[in-house]
């Protein structure tokens, strides 16, 4: 009851914008509330500067705290409302997008981070498996006991390909790493993350990354000076001193795409079977960073350029430039350089990609193997 | 190595379950005059969002502690009203305490998203004890006072409870309030003193998390722990000395749910607190005779004079 209020309430205040002719009406529908400071806070920025790209083409309305499997009574609302656009940002919509969009075939759909689709309905996603990586060249460069900590949510193939990638490049420049990997078994746990952290800290881990909904990890780590990377949103305030990096989404970059795909009539009710957007640093969908157009905390600088290697593709190089190298590599195309690249072999010795193989988006999505260096528990690993 | 394992799953638990602590403790006293309340939860939000507010404001953490607290008493004035006054279904009535703190919160918390608290309680270190070889540092360097202080209340209010005239009245209330009516005592209001006490403790212990355990608000952080202070409270069977104990072991499966999620399934161990507390809820009725082990007997009962 208190949601549907709420989302009533919101909705009346963001639909009470300019009245135009006929502009195109696009609704977003979040998750949690655009207060999480995480995943819905993040597309709402998306929506913001949607909106300010297209002025009066557009209006965009949102509803915030919507519960999963409720969510087809409020697609039937903002269909009434007159929405030609429909986004619907968690995965867990999709049951609802996909029934909804047979009853409203007129009625565009996107279903973020979302699996399957349908004449009318796309799917989006931003993927921080790249920035992870990069992350990771960092970590490892920062570690002096060669121990990293990971607090994650859940072991799914989204949040199995970002422990991956980190590990991937803490091995690349310390081949000792280890990743010790701890699981929330939930999106939002404030004390869990914590206890996590803590957890983490006792075990030797002494640079900390995360994927779960919380600044509790970039404040826990800085209790004991432990620097430690920002997700999602810049969390560079709960810590400056602590903060090296991050991972830093860009949704408006999809949602500008799509909506002018949509203007323009490229992308129509009855033509999105195909469209399916996995986003990549090359996109610029991703960045890497705590905070825009800084990738790696001034302060850490130094640090990281006293770290030489001898670099197998690069010869000698510090960590900074490797970093930086890295990114623009990853940022001209996946086919120049991709962490998980041919040859790979998991930890449990199988390999996974033979040399040369550019793994699809397709295996990107259904990846469930943990590569060498990480520890922990590990759902639905292969054999 | 089993050493240091164990050292610091106390630490841990001391540290998790301190609000825990804070807030089954008042729930004891609540339910031991005889009202439930189930709005822990959003009494404990409440004050973590004022207590956030007035110490960003003010840049005084221990402020922003009274204001939780007092938050916290306001929010359970307002149970007492419905469930003591009013006479409304104590379980009704706390659930939307509950409900009405966690949407408020939210909705008034919004602007104070995404921001630290810039001045937030800090460590203390506990004089002679920390010096002890090995345990010192590990048990009493890296805590709270309000851990401390909860351990210390926990005590003082067993003694009160168990030893004291108040105390007596309190009981007498929450057992049979027809007699301690007969007897003079203003059954309604030592309820209501009783539950506004617990809204103190549940404001302290949502303090507690936005201003020292995890320095900022976000909406929902309290995250069920308002929940499982209620399970403890039943767990310590209503008796402020087991819930020292309740707390530790509460404590303990939550850091070790973590610490050891590369041996043990971290659900089976997540799980513990509430078995257990399925499992005091079933000693309680099996020793039904037995004044020392079973709820108030007037629980969850509203009263008026001349009924019953």
């Amino acid at each position: 009851m208190r949601t549907i209020l709420l989302a009533l309430l919101s909705l009346l205040v963001a639909s009470s914008a300019t009245a135009q002719d006929d502009p195109l009406k696009v609704a977003f529908i979040y998750v949690g509330p655009v207060g999480d400071y995480g995943f819905s806070y993040a597309h709402d920025l998306g929506r913001q500067a949607l909106q300010e790209h297209f002025g009066d083409q557009i209006e965009t309305v949102y509803v915030e705290s919507v519960p999963e499997p409720e969510v087809e009574p409020f697609i039937d609302q903002l269909v009434a409302d007159g929405a030609d656009v429909i986004f619907g940002t968690s995965f867990g919509f999709g049951d609802g997008i996909l029934a909804a969009a047979q009853r409203y075939p007129d009625v565009i759909f996107g279903w973020g981070t979302g699996i399957a689709r349908a004449p009318n309905v796309l799917t989006y996603m931003a993927d921080f498996y790249q920035v992870y990586y990069l992350n990771g060249l960092i970590a490892g460069a920062l570690s002096t006991s060669d121990t990293l900590g990971y607090v994650a949510a859940f072991p799914i193939p989204e949040v199995k390909r970002h422990i991956d990638g980190f590990a991937l490049g803490a091995r690349e420049v310390n081949p000792d790493a280890e990743v010790q990997v701890r699981w929330l078994y939930s999106w939002f746990d404030p004390a869990g993350a914590k206890e996590a952290t803590e957890a983490l800290m006792a075990a030797g881990a002494d640079v900390l990354a995360f994927t779960e909904d919380t600044p509790t990890v970039i404040q826990t780590a800085a209790e004991r000076g432990h620097p430690s990377f920002s997700h999602y949103a810049s969390m560079v305030e709960f810590s400056p001193e602590t903060v090296v990096s991050g991972q830093l989404v860009h949704w408006d970059t999809i949602y500008i795409d799509i909506v002018e795909k949509v203007l323009d009539g490229t992308y129509t009710s009855t033509n999105l079977e195909d469209v399916d957007y996995f986003w990549l640093l090359e996109h610029g969908a991703v960045e890497l960073g705590a905070e825009p157009g800084v990738p790696v905390a001034p302060a850490f600088i130094d640090d990281l350029e006293a770290v030489v290697l001898d670099h197998p593709e690069f010869g000698e190089i510090d960590v900074y430039d490797l970093v930086l190298r890295r990114n623009a590599q990853m940022t001209e195309g996946r086919e120049v350089f991709d962490p998980f690249a041919g040859p790979l072999v998991d930890r449990n010795g199988n390999e996974v990609y033979a040399e040369g193989y550019l793994p699809t988006i397709d295996d990107l999505v259904g990846l469930e193997f943990a590569v060498p260096g990480v520890v922990g528990p590990w759902d639905n690993e292969p054999e | 190595m089993e050493t240091a394992l164990v050292l610091s799953t106390i630490a841990r638990a001391l540290a998790f379950s301190t609000p825990l602590l804070w807030a089954a403790l008042g729930e004891i006293v609540a339910e031991r005059s005889g009202v439930v309340n189930l709005g822990v939860e959003g009494m404990m939000i409440l004050g973590a969002l004022t207590g956030f507010i007035v110490a960003q404001s003010s840049g005084d953490p221990w402020l922003g502690l009274v204001a939780a607290a007092a938050t916290g008493a306001a929010a359970a004035l307002l149970h007492a009203f419905f469930a003591v006054i009013l006479r409304a279904n104590q379980y009704v009535s706390g659930l939307a305490l509950t409900i009405f703190g966690l949407g408020l919160s939210g909705l008034i918390g919004r602007g104070w998203v995404g921001r630290p608290l810039r001045n937030a309680m800090e460590y203390v270190s506990l004089p002679f004890l920390v010096d002890i070889p090995v345990v010192g540092p590990v048990l009493f360097d890296h805590q709270y006072a309000l851990t401390w202080w909860g351990l210390i209340v926990a005590v003082a209010l067993w003694f009160v409870l168990q030893h004291t005239r108040i105390g007596l009245i309190v009981r007498t209330v929450g057992e049979n309030p027809a007699a301690a009516d007969a007897a003079g005592v203003p059954v309604l209001r030592v309820r209501i003193a009783a539950v506004v006490f617990g809204g103190v403790m549940a404001g302290i212990a949502g303090g507690f998390l936005s201003l020292a355990y995890r320095p900022s608000w976000g909406q929902g952080m309290t995250n069920g722990l308002g929940w499982i202070a209620l399970a403890m409270a039943i767990f310590a069977l209503w008796d402020p000395l087991r819930a020292i104990f309740a707390a530790l072991l509460f404590g303990a499966f939550f850091t070790l749910s973590f610490s050891l999620q590369d041996r043990f399934p971290p659900q089976l161990l997540t799980m513990m607190p509430y078995l257990f507390t399925i499992l005091a809820l079933t000693l309680t009725s099996l020793r039904k005779g037995d004044r020392s082990f079973g709820a108030p007997e007037a629980l969850g009962e509203p009263y008026a004079r001349g009924e019953r």
